[in-house]
């Protein structure tokens, strides 16, 4: 086949509708990188090996892709590798119509044989696919969309005209073939932009400058003593999204994987990533062609996030998902409007310094103070100090029974307040500012910190780092735990009796990044560990993130959800990283167990590992 | 319409209240101190009133010592216009028509249409501040509030009665009207209020205050004290006796 003939007017007609598409491809994504541009910040090229490393593994190996849904990601990586393995294809394609040659014919031939059974998987794939989205039609996918109808469509006749192609058959034929082939690809050009397929274009661009820490929002600086231009100035750029988030808008593919594991979704709530955070505010960053649109969130589902970065985690095209930041600092501080519960939480803050509006705490009584000659700052955060589930008050005399043990040094804080992290999420940011600086000052002295709290140890560690300079560590107690094992410091034995299993706290998994901390520990103490079926950093909220701990009313049930899981994996115990995880595990647990069944126990690492060391 | 809320200084409910030696008051260095919450309802309702009138002025206005300046600073953050402060010593009125009579001095001269104040303050819960101080300036008054409605000239109030019932009343304005907690939803300071409220005026006035009709002689925590009652006799006569207790003791209804 290789000697066809293209007329001159052929060679018009191939030339203008090539020019023709490819000039409406660039103008529909400059329209979009445009409005990108005007967002606020910079797109980040720092630690370039690891942001290339990050793309190759997730677009070229598709490891998100497959990890989240492994048969439609499968059938999806198929589609992907065809494509790619197609590029050439394509060249030589469009070169013939010029008549040009571009491989001899011995190397297309070694070719053909690497694409055809390339073309074959993309065919299953594609049809598998379409089956799921027409057929099966999860939830997830949302409304059926006829262009991805249209496009699967085109993707199999693309694959079919191919094969045709390669066949002998006569040149009338073969030339109609070619056409339908050529037309297609011209179609494609002309649809991508258009719809959620941009995400072939964007999607790689979007994983390479995806931040590396979650939650990734930006910092609020409230100074008091601005002008009146000077504050209006910071309140307006609040409603501004930055260069990151408007691509993030523009990648999405609408697969509803962020849906999929959203607590508050799941719990009955009206919150529906997908919409609420990414697919609603596409249309008026079009419509405004600019950014300033974080406004149009709504409310009432950014009240409900417990911003447990799920979505974020799991999204394939490295979308930062969860926007309830975003517009809770604007409820805030721009319109005032804040529940009613949340109001005497901010009270009691700014009032008191915790979270209760209380005056004494006899657990910080009874515990030593910090001096510098002390190794450890032992940080309590208002969960442990004023007693939110007085049981947890055990778990942090277990933790020190094991420092004790190990022969550590520590100390608390009698001026700690609390980290700030219930204001920082519902977006009181100048509470915030107010208990940052004052924790400052108490960690003068302080060199290395631990909290059983996550919540505290992200703010301390990660989330105070973005205002000031600080010069302290933050350990997590599982850490600790973990490193006094390894190093022998303690000696745990296996003795802890029954089926174990652990809940990973959001904030320790996704935020911190630790996941094998608290397992080592627990092997260390049981030789009957199991799995939830979500665990590590695609663990569940157990519900009380973002501030919902002190939300009165939930009327969701996005508390239980997790609790359930707990209960039907059988486990006799259950171990937790987290006194807010821990708290609600205590509250979901006892009403959901079956009659007839041991209540499950629930302990923090720490009671588990006291238990069962050698003193 | 021109509006003025009164916002009282009192203990909050999680503060220390420790006494001073004589018995007869707080230790006031060791409490911490809020807005008076019915009073937080009352200046909700008059910013309402304003803004969907699009037009007036709403003036709060607090009588205590200088830390009351804290709350009248909150309430021109959530948005009143200006503030009076009718400032005492340490030893500011406990009596009602005291206070009322200094907030009377202090407002006469400016014509008020409406005067919201909270239905009781935390602490002495008298309840009797608002209603006096509408009697001293000859404006009609009505207490209990849970919901208003202007209509030329005249205001209409929802007044919470016993056991369930409601009651509708129109009065002719100027009206002194001392409004129940949960009657409307607070709003929270916005930043741009709190950097706003530094600005706004808030004259301080220091009269001299007069005699009190009233003293607090001494306080004391009540006795408490934990009564089991074991209640004996056939299920029917146990269920008809918990019906008996619950309805009178505990009113249940
Ligand atoms: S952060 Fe968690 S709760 Fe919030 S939208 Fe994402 S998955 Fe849902
Ligand atoms: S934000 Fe990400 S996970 Fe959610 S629908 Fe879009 S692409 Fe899928």
């Amino acid at each position: 086949m290789h000697d066809i003939y293209f007329s001159f007017a052929e060679k018009i007609v191939l030339g203008l509708g090539i020019i023709l598409c490819l000039a409406s491809f660039i103008y529909e994504v400059m329209r979009r990188l445009l409005i990108v541009f005007k967002g606020l910040g910079k797109l980040p090229f720092d630690r370039t090996g690891a942001r290339l490393w990050r793309m190759f593994r997730e677009v070229f190996l598709h490891e998100k892709v497959v990890k989240g849904r492994f048969w439609p990601g499968l059938m999806h990586a198929f589609v992907f590798w065809g494509f790619v393995i197609f590029g050439l294809v394509t060249l030589e394609h469009f070169a013939k119509g010029f008549g040009v040659t571009l491989l001899s014919l011995k190397t297309h031939k070694v070719y053909t044989m690497i694409v055809t059974p390339f073309s074959i998987l993309v065919i299953i794939g594609i049809l598998a696919l379409a089956y799921r989205r027409f057929v099966t039609k999860p939830k997830a996918l949302g409304k059926l969309s006829p262009t991805s109808g249209l496009v699967a469509f085109f993707i199999v006749v693309l694959m079919v005209t191919y094969l045709i192609g390669e066949r002998e058959i006569p040149v009338f034929l073969w030339k109609i073939n070619w056409w339908i082939h050529s037309v297609i690809i011209l179609g494609f050009l002309f649809l991508i932009p258009r719809s959620k397929h941009l995400h072939l274009v964007l999607a790689p661009i979007n994983i390479f400058f995806r931040p590396f820490d979650q939650p990734d929002h930006s910092t609020v600086n409230i100074d008091l003593e601005a002008s009146e231009e000077e504050l209006d100035d910071m309140l307006a750029g609040l409603t501004k999204m930055t260069k990151n988030q408007a691509l993030d808008i523009f990648s999405c593919v609408e697969c509803g994987r962020c849906v999929d594991v959203c607590p508050a979704n799941r719990g009955g709530g009206i919150l529906d990533p997908k919409h609420h955070f990414i697919l609603d505010l596409r249309q008026p960053l079009l419509d405004t062609k600019d950014v300033d649109v974080l406004s149009q969130i709504n409310v009432e589902a950014g009240w409900e996030c417990t911003t447990c970065q799920a979505c974020t985690e799991v999204c394939p095209v490295g979308n930062h998902v969860e926007k309830s930041d975003e517009i809770r600092r604007l409820e805030v501080l721009v319109e005032g409007k804040v529940p009613q519960e949340y109001q005497k939480l901010f009270t009691n803050l700014q009032e008191t310094g915790n979270t209760e509006g209380a005056t004494t705490s006899p657990l910080a009584d009874r515990l030593p103070k910090f001096s510098s000659d002390k190794e450890y700052v032992l940080w309590l955060g208002c969960f442990a100090r004023y007693e939110l589930d007085p049981e947890f008050t055990k778990s942090v005399e277990n933790f020190t029974k094991i420092l004790d043990v190990a022969n550590i040094s520590y100390g608390i804080l009698e001026q700690e307040h609390c980290s700030g992290d219930p204001v920082n999420r519902l977006g009181d940011k100048l509470t915030y500012s107010m208990l940052r600086k004052h924790n400052m000052e108490q960690l003068s002295e302080a060199k290395k910190v631990v909290t059983l709290c996550p919540h505290c140890a992200l703010n301390l560690e990660k989330e105070y780092r973005k205002y000031d300079t600080v010069s302290y560590t933050v350990e997590h107690h599982t850490q600790v735990i973990e490193k006094l094992i390894i190093d022998g410091r303690i000696q745990v034995n296996q003795t802890a009796a029954g089926k174990i299993t652990y809940h990973d706290p959001c904030n320790l998994s996704r935020m911190l990044d630790e996941v094998d901390a608290p397992r080592t520990a627990i092997n260390a103490a049981s030789d009957n560990f199991i799995e939830l079926p979500e665990s590590g950093k695609n663990t569940l909220c157990c519900g009380a993130g973002g501030g919902l701990w002190w939300k009165k009313e939930t009327t969701g049930r996005t508390h239980l959800v997790r609790a359930e899981q707990v209960v039907e994996s059988e486990a006799d115990t259950v171990v937790t990283g987290c006194n807010f995880c821990y708290g609600m595990m205590n509250q979901g647990l006892k009403p959901l167990t079956p009659e007839g069944r041991n209540e499950i126990q629930v302990k923090d690492l720490a009671d588990l590992v006291a238990e069962n060391i050698s003193q | 319409m021109k509006i003025a809320v009164l916002v009282k200084q009192v203990p909050g409910s999680e503060s220390p209240l420790p006494l001073v030696s004589s018995q007869d008051w707080l230790d006031e260095s060791q409490v911490a101190y809020i807005m008076n919450e019915s009073d937080n309802y009352g200046l909700e309702e008059a910013l309402q009133i304003r803004e969907k009138n699009n037009d007036g002025e709403v003036v709060v206005v607090s009588l205590g010592p200088d830390r009351t300046q804290k709350v009248i600073r909150e309430a021109l953050a959530k948005g009143a216009d200006r503030a009076i402060h009718i400032q005492t010593n340490e030893n500011y009125p406990t009596d009602p028509l005291a206070a009322a009579s200094l907030f009377a001095d202090a407002l006469k001269g400016e014509d008020f249409d409406i005067i919201f104040s909270g239905l009781q303050s935390d602490d002495l819960g008298y309840g009797q501040t608002g209603v006096i101080l509408g009697e001293l300036l000859g404006m009609s008054t009505a207490t209990l509030a849970m919901a208003t409605e202007i209509l030329d000239n005249k205001i209409k109030v929802k007044r919470e009665l016993e056991a369930g019932y409601f009651q509708w009343v129109t009065m002719s304005l100027p009206a002194s009207i001392s409004v129940q907690s949960g009657c409307n939803t607070p709003r929270y300071p916005s930043l741009k209020g709190i950097m706003g409220a530094k600005k706004k005026e808030l004259n301080v006035v220091t009269p001299s205050v007069g005699d009190q009709n009233q003293s607090i002689k001494k306080i004391y925590a009540p006795n408490t004290a934990k009564e089991t009652v074991m209640i004996k006799g056939s299920v029917d006569q146990v269920v008809e006796k918990l019906v008996t207790i619950f309805r009178n003791e505990i009113k249940i209804t």
